[in-house]
């Protein structure tokens, strides 16, 4: 019997949650200056949802100016100290122009938290969401439906599949950076001899994607015919797996000339038990120039020569403008159409390797035993 | 008359209206209606349509919370639940990419799920001394890996044919489908822990498993059917997991038997074994998600939020406690 | 005869079991990769090791009082940020200071969780829980949302890592010296007898005159106080600081006890069962990728390893259960 009344007193929850949350809807529109458009949009969602488009995005602002925009930025997920560079920018990128962003992480790094994350996003009114992937396909359901509210999607870092996105801004094309790790291998194995990856986790998809198009620029060129990659090992991004990984590397492989590691984590404790343990074996890879600081170094006392990463501050500011054009209506993300990035000056969209459209920002960046200390002031 | 209540406060004289406000899930429920209207004044957003629409990735893990409430009834814990869910999604994806029907699919993750549980059943039945936490952890580790194991290099694969899981997506009107499913479930969860001889069972065998045993109750049994059933719930939550997602990686359903323990816990439910019921999980669950959402809109910190999620869960537990032994010093004192 | 008896010693004694298994691991590993049983080899094991090993000892505290105490990674991550951020920023130097200011943090974030346990009575699990959210949430806090310290940052606290004494690095003597510390204690101090009192019989042990809250109290903050130096040897080890270091690593302390004969329902186990335990765990997670499993394959691998161990562990304590009920009826 008690167990009806509290059936039906969740009823009555319900009921009073609907009218706490009307109330609080009509309150929340006579104190905030959204247009009546946004707010109609806002309470009767589902209906609106079918008449929207992506490409009506451009109603809320006029075309060419980007002020009054308001933008949410998604992390793969907090306590990535190279994420919060490019969202530095972005984020006064984007204040320059007059607009706001959000910055905003799930409680972990993978798809579900971030799945969580969008829904949130959707429901308040945001004009473009911008974000790094944690997954590439499982986002799709949540991005599509934000597109068709009338939110304009960005990514950067890591994109999410073509479907789910309008642009993608690549921070060096997969190509350039697999091709600059072949040739930093190449160049300190010395042209032949083995060498091993040591990636973050099995599923890590910007991982997945250089590694890839490493193995397929070896396969295709008769210049590395001589380079053995004897093993991808997987550190998930925790030091104490991928010290553990390094080491077996080194035990198993005992003539391993180089490791290259396109992970942040990964490089930094791979590096730490190699110099540690004055090992023969060089490293080079993607990583943060101030966790890599200590170990980068010409001859025996460091563990690397030299190392890659990409312009993370241009990252920001590009991505910031790209997403504000689309907002704008500037761009829609389709092949060949331009628009300029501030100071960064004028950017073409590109195919990408996945069947979407893309904007690569550059060649990834050196960083050797002579600029790191300069760069490890930055980032 | 009175189902099996949680916990009650202390020593409230035995008025039945007194009784059920003061009642856990009395509680629970007032707490259900402070936090919707602090919500709805906190977030310009928070109303029931935008409620209903992001509740149901949350819901999903509603299904583990059933499941999870007659482990700690019963005493024990599973934390394999989130592994489980990861392996029954990836078999899914990969059947129906493989051309099944949509109902085979469903069919395929249910499996899954109990073929796990079965897994962990049959362990904990037959080694009864070992504890169920480090056997599940085991499995959890070797669920999630066999998941590795089968998506290969990429880690991931996602569904091309979405509509049976778009379909079970859908909505009557506002609400999703999702949350007439959790209820259904939960009163028929509730009728078996509170009204049947097999509820009254777990019950027994949480309070004390050895009377229970030689009370002729057949623990091992029941403990096996228990754990099974865990299985093919996380497989029935397997596939609203793909319906939000269309896809699995080996990264789905992390830490989901963590926020299982905290729903159940927190609606009185406890892992020391023989109380609480299943109104108060539900409830808590339903606070837990409003909660999020709430806090969500205004993109208050996740670790904010999870760090509020643990306040709440040791107050809850906590504040009863003391009271009850404040009350009783001060009757020793007055002795 | 002799024969016999040498066998149900080493049937009957947990110990001698579970350094069995260790030797046998040990031996199909070498066969396997000759460079595993190597001195560097196995330093470095215990090195990238010792942050589970000194705390599987806090976790048999906790353990044998009967509860169990899952915030540990969090508060890790919590002291371990905090000196990372106070190094970061010049606010400290040196190595001694940042292991006081660690173990501190450390100790007082036990002695929460011990108060909310032992004198609010909210059941370990739960209250551990709660608490989890709670220390992980400020380690993310104080580091900014989400900054690092890296090796250069840290200065020269991380160079004990590096550094050896009489041929063993530092980091290992840390290990010795907690796990000496915790076997006499455990075994010849009043207060260690008293830990395993409450565990096996908290009534009896109440009416003996020993005051069960407060041991289950200090069991907590001696946790605490272990995960706190846990975080600084992580920083150290590791030359690194991060919100989201160590992130569930809580579960292979516990299944380092568990392997070692800890009983989750307290009163049992050793320091030198854990000892072995977590050896156990470690030489299993080295192994994985020395005697080449494919590295998508490990985990599982890993995780039937864990339950081959304890199952065998159920297995001869049956055996042995018999034996010693056969004795009796003779």
């Amino acid at each position: 019997m008690k167990k009806k009344i509290i059936s039906a007193l969740l009823c009555a929850a319900m009921a009073t949650s609907l009218l706490a949350g009307c109330g609080s809807s009509s309150a929340g529109s006579s104190s905030t200056t959204t247009s009546a458009a946004t707010e109609a949009a806002a309470s009767t969602e589902t209906a609106a949802k079918a008449g929207e488009s992506a490409g009506s995005a451009d109603t809320d602002s006029s075309s060419g100016s980007y002020a009054g925009q308001k933008i949410a930025l998604v992390g793969k997920s907090a306590g990535n100290a190279f994420f919060e560079i490019a969202a530095a920018t972005f984020v006064s990128t984007v204040e320059s122009e007059g607009g706001t962003v959000d910055i905003v992480y799930p409680e972990e790094a993978t798809a579900d938290a971030q799945i969580k994350v969008l829904d949130n996003l959707i429901s308040q009114d945001y004009d473009a969401i911008c974000l790094s992937a944690n997954d590439t396909n499982a986002l799709q359901a949540k991005l599509e439906e934000a597109m068709d509210a009338g939110i304009a999607v960005s990514s950067f870092d890591s994109a999410p599949n073509a479907d789910s996105r309008q642009i993608f801004v690549n921070q060096a094309g997969t190509t350039a950076v697999a091709q600059a790790l072949v040739d930093a291998v190449y160049d300190i194995t010395g042209g032949e001899g083995q060498w091993a990856i040591l990636s973050a986790t099995s599923q890590a998809s910007n991982q997945n994607a250089w590694i890839d198009a490493m193995k397929a620029i070896i396969a295709a060129n008769d210049q590395y015919a001589n380079l053995e990659l004897v093993e991808v090992a997987y550190g998930d991004d925790e030091a104490q797996k991928s010290t553990d990984q390094t080491e077996a590397l080194l035990q198993n492989y005992p003539d391993l000339k180089v490791i290259c590691a396109p992970t942040t984590v990964g490089i930094a404790a791979a590096a730490k038990y190699l110099q540690d343990n004055s090992a023969s074996c060089k490293l080079t890879g993607l990583g943060l120039p101030s966790e890599m600081e200590a170990y980068t170094g010409d001859g025996d006392d460091y563990s690397c020569p030299y190392f890659y990463l990409w312009d993370m501050e241009g990252l920001g500011t590009l991505s910031a403008y790209a997403t504000m054009a689309l907002v704008s209506g500037e761009i829609t993300g389709a092949l060949d159409e331009t628009f300029t990035a501030g100071d960064l000056g004028e950017y073409t969209i590109t195919a990408a390797d996945d069947g979407g459209t893309e904007i690569v920002l550059g060649l990834p960046l050196e960083f050797t035993p002579e600029n790191v200390s300069e760069y490890a002031k930055l980032y | 008359m009175a189902g099996k209540s949680g916990r009650t406060i202390n020593n409230i004289p035995e008025n039945p209206v007194r009784k059920m406000i003061f009642s856990w899930e009395g509680i629970l429920f007032l707490l259900l209606i402070a936090i919707n209207i602090f919500c709805s004044m906190y977030s310009e957003f928070y109303n029931i349509s935008s409620l209903l629409r992001q509740m149901p990735v949350y819901l999903a893990e509603v299904f583990l919370m059933l499941g999870m409430a007659f482990i700690l009834v019963m005493g024990e814990i599973d934390i394999s639940v989130g592994s489980i869910v990861c392996l029954s999604a990836t078999l899914a994806c990969l059947s129906s990419n493989a051309g099944l029907p949509f109902p085979a699919v469903f069919l395929v993750s249910l499996l899954v799920g109990t073929a796990c549980g079965i897994v962990n059943a049959l362990i904990l039945t037959n080694f009864q001394e070992l504890p169920p936490m480090i056997v599940t952890l085991s499995t959890q580790i070797i669920f999630r890996g066999l998941a590795e194991i089968i998506l290969g290099s990429g880690g991931s694969v996602s569904v091309s044919n979405t509509a049976g899981f778009r379909a079970i997506a859908g909505k009557v009107g506002q609400v999703p489908y999702i949350l007439f499913l959790v209820l259904i479930l939960a009163v028929i969860y509730a009728v078996v822990l509170g009204k049947s001889t097999f509820g009254r069972s777990v019950y027994a065998i949480g309070t004390n498993r050895t009377t229970a045993y030689y009370s002729g109750i057949p623990v091992q049994k029941i403990r096996f059917v228990i754990y099974t059933l865990m299985g093919t719930l996380c497989g029935v939550c397997a596939m609203f997991l793909i319906s939000n997602s269309y896809g699995a990686n080996t990264t789905t359903g992390e830490n989901f038997e963590m926020d299982a323990i905290a729903m159940a816990v927190f609606g009185g439910i406890m892992s020391t074994g023989g109380r609480g019921n299943i109104a108060g999980g539900v409830i808590s669950a339903i606070i837990i998600v409003c909660l999020r959402v709430g806090l969500g809109q205004r993109n208050v910190n996740a670790q904010v939020i999870l760090l509020i999620i643990g306040l709440l869960l040791i107050c809850t537990v906590g504040l009863p406690n003391l009271v009850k032994n404040m009350r009783q010093t001060r009757k020793v004192k007055k002795n | 005869m002799k024969k016999d008896s040498m066998l149900k010693k080493i049937t009957g004694s947990r110990e001698a079991l579970l350094a069995l298994i260790l030797i046998l691991l040990f031996i199909v590993v070498t066969g396997f990769n000759s460079s595993f049983l190597t001195p560097s080899s196995l330093q470095q094991l215990i090195k990238n090791n010792a942050v589970t090993m000194v705390m599987a000892l806090g976790m048999l505290c906790v353990m044998l009082v009967g509860g169990i105490d899952i915030s540990i990674m969090s508060t890790l991550a919590l002291s371990g940020m905090a000196i990372g951020m106070l190094l970061k920023y010049g606010h400290i130097s040196g190595t001694i200071l940042p292991f006081v200011i660690t173990m501190a943090i450390g100790t007082v974030c036990g002695l929460v969780v011990g108060l909310v346990v032992s004198r609010v009575d909210v059941p370990p699990i739960i209250a551990t829980m709660g608490f989890m959210y709670i220390y992980r949430a400020m380690g993310y806090l104080i580091s900014n949302g989400g900054e690092w310290a890296s090796a250069s940052a840290l200065g020269s606290f991380s160079d004990f890592a590096t550094s050896s004494f009489l041929g063993i690095n530092c980091v290992i003597w840390i290990v010795i010296v907690c796990y000496a510390f915790f076997f006499w204690f455990m075994k010849w101090t009043r207060t260690g007898r008293k830990i395993y009192a409450v565990g096996s019989n908290p009534e009896a042990a109440d009416v003996s005159g020993i005051n069960v809250r407060n041991i289950k109290l200090l069991a907590f903050t001696i946790m605490g106080l272990l995960a706190g130096l846990g975080g600084a040897l992580q920083v150290g080890i590791y030359a690194s600081a991060m919100p989201n270091m160590q992130k569930g690593g809580e579960m292979d302390v516990i299944a380092a006890c568990v392997i070692g004969g800890v009983s989750m329902s307290g009163g049992r186990g050793s320091v030198i069962g854990t000892l072995l335990g977590s050896l156990i765990l470690a030489t299993i997670v080295k192994a994985l990728p020395l005697i080449g499993i494919d590295s998508l394959a490990q985990n599982t691998f890993k995780g039937v390893l864990i339950l081959v161990v304890v199952v065998v562990n159920v297995i001869l304590q049956r055996i042995s259960d018999r034996n010693a009920l056969k004795g009796r009826e003779m």
